[in-house]
């Protein structure tokens, strides 16, 4: 398996002069920090406000953008000649998830700053938010590879929006039914009980159960891309 | 001469409709290999299978020595060029940024851009928007994005399917060009004229097996008959023996000062599929 900096950058390039170009997409890119301002003005300054505007972040930039990008290639046909290039399933999967995770990274960074969010463990933080980043590109990919269109991508999304974001509202669920416990494994729910604890001066060993549960899901879902990638790839 | 593709008894099935159901063919290095047949006969699917796009059902396909089915590696994708109707441009991007994606992800250096519009007669056109480009102008990009990097084997699938004559007969020279130069060339298309003017052997293709395979001068030869069409002055067409048979007669027409021209019967490449198929080409 090669490692190309040269592929991987012009496939960034290609996707960033693409989008750029891509109006429906672009204004997704504004929804989160549009809510983040509002939130800011409204001084809702709640962890779980910050972590819905977020959130929000996390499904329409990495995830929507991320399976927008990749329906595309699959709806006009382009992603087949990538596939035929010498490029790699690895550097074809860098190189298409680039540009939606710099995108997450500066809406996100955004939407923190807009809300006046200050956590008081910026690093413990900044790590949360880089691996869940990088799990919620995962999944657009995903998405992207299982719908054929940009249609259906903006479709699908919308459950998939309220299973991620409406996650605070299912704890009082969870503590009425022991079975839903499981829920709280989500990556969301993860994500925002360990910016609780951090409020309440956790620092990185107290919060690392949580760090290696997003890991998991950052694995398993570029797995499962990569296996479904490969697999409808071939035999079309 | 060596081998660059080798297939043998390929088969493919989609569920219970059999697409190929006996194809054995070999490529020589150096040919243009011209695969001739009409729609729905197989074409795009055996070069699917060839590039490691699709399975086959049973059967062996070969390139460079190895089976296809391994082919996915960077080595063998550096060697080989596709044109099909299923690897598209970037159609928000312009004509350069659609060609130097490809050289930078094949490791071409961007002066080949230059080189390859001329190839495909389109120079000067880099900064076009590619939705802006007619059909045609699209499949003669696609054709230049495949010529960047010099591929030792070339798939084509109906390359000129939507050009008119004066850019068929520019790719066609541009195609002769690179097998002078060592390029394996694959063809498909349904245009005999085309495969007269550029193939060194045609397969034809019918309901997923090969009907007939060799070059078109012999095919056409060895089905030729052993008459003459003679124009007289009169506007008239007359068949005439080639044999000692006819000596009389042609000597009685060209004394009496009748003969206008001769003709000699070879079938064309369409004519004799259409013999050995039953089936005319689209
Ligand atoms: N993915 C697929 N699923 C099911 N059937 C398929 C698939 N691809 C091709 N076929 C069938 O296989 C047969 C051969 O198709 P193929 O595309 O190879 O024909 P072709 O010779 O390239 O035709 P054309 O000249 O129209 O391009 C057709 O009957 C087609 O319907
Ligand atoms: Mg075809």
């Amino acid at each position: 398996m090669t490692f190309s900096a040269r592929r991987i950058f012009a496939i960034l390039q290609k996707d960033y002069k693409d989008l750029s170009r891509n109006l429906y997409v672009t204004t997704t890119l504004f929804m989160p920090l549009l809510m983040a301002a509002l939130f800011g003005r409204m001084g809702m300054g709640t962890i779980s406000s910050y972590y819905i505007v977020i959130n929000m972040g996390f499904i329409l930039v990495a995830t929507y953008v991320q399976s927008a990008l990749i329906a595309e290639e699959k709806e006009k046909n382009t992603l087949r000649g990538l596939m035929l290039s010498p490029a790699s399933t690895m550097e074809i999967f860098c190189g298409k998830s680039l540009l939606s995770f710099i995108a997450t990274a500066v809406v996100v960074t955004g939407s923190i700053l807009l809300s006046n969010y200050n956590p008081r463990n910026m690093a413990v933080i900044a790590i949360a938010l880089l691996l869940s980043a990088v799990f919620y590109v995962g999944l657009g990919t995903l998405i992207g590879l299982f719908t054929k269109s940009v249609m259906e991508a903006s479709v699908v999304i919308v459950p998939v929006m309220l299973i991620f974001t409406s996650g605070s509202l299912l704890i009082p669920l969870i503590e009425k039914y022991p079975v839903l416990a499981v829920v709280e494994y989500m990556p969301n729910l993860q994500l925002l009980e360990l910016a609780d604890r951090v409020e309440t001066g956790a620092g990185l060993g107290d919060t690392l159960l949580h760090l290696l549960v997003i890991l998991a899901w950052v694995l398993v879902i570029h797995a499962v891309a990569a296996y479904v990638y490969k697999k409808r790839m071939v035999d079309e | 001469m060596e081998n660059i593709i080798e297939v043998t008894s390929l088969q493919k099935a989609f569920g219970a409709s059999r697409a190929l159901k006996d194809v054995t063919f070999n490529v020589k290095r150096g040919e243009i290999f011209g695969f001739l047949g009409p729609s729905g006969s197989g074409k795009t699917t055996t070069i699917k299978i060839l590039t490691a796009q699709l399975k086959p059902t049973a059967g062996s396909a070969y390139a460079f020595g190895v089976s296809t089915e391994q082919l996915k590696s960077e080595k063998y994708r550096q060697k080989v060029g596709i044109v099909t109707d299923n690897t598209a441009l970037y159609g928000r991007l312009n004509v350069y940024d659609n060609l130097k994606l490809y050289c930078d992800l094949y490791g071409v250096p961007y002066q080949r851009i230059g080189e390859v519009l001329r190839m495909v007669n389109l120079a000067g056109e880099e900064r076009k928007a590619v939705s802006k480009l007619s059909k045609g102008m699209l499949q003669r990009i696609t054709l230049a994005r495949a010529f960047l990097h010099e591929p030792e084997l070339l798939f084509l699938d109906e390359p000129t399917s939507a050009l008119d004559p004066v850019n068929t007969k520019h790719i066609h020279d541009g195609l002769l060009h690179l097998k002078e130069k060592g390029t394996t060339i694959f063809l498909t298309t349904h245009d005999m004229n085309e495969a007269e003017a550029l193939c060194d052997r045609v397969a034809f293709l019918n309901n997923g097996e090969i009907r007939l395979l060799d070059s078109p001068k012999k095919l056409r030869q060895q089905r030729g008959e052993p008459t003459l069409t003679v124009e007289l002055a009169d506007g008239s067409m007359v068949i005439v023996p080639k044999g000692p048979e006819g000596a009389d007669q042609m000597f009685r027409y060209m004394s009496t000062g009748q003969l206008v021209s001769v003709q000699s019967n070879h079938p064309t490449l369409g004519d004799i599929f259409v013999e050995v198929t039953g089936r005319k080409l689209a």
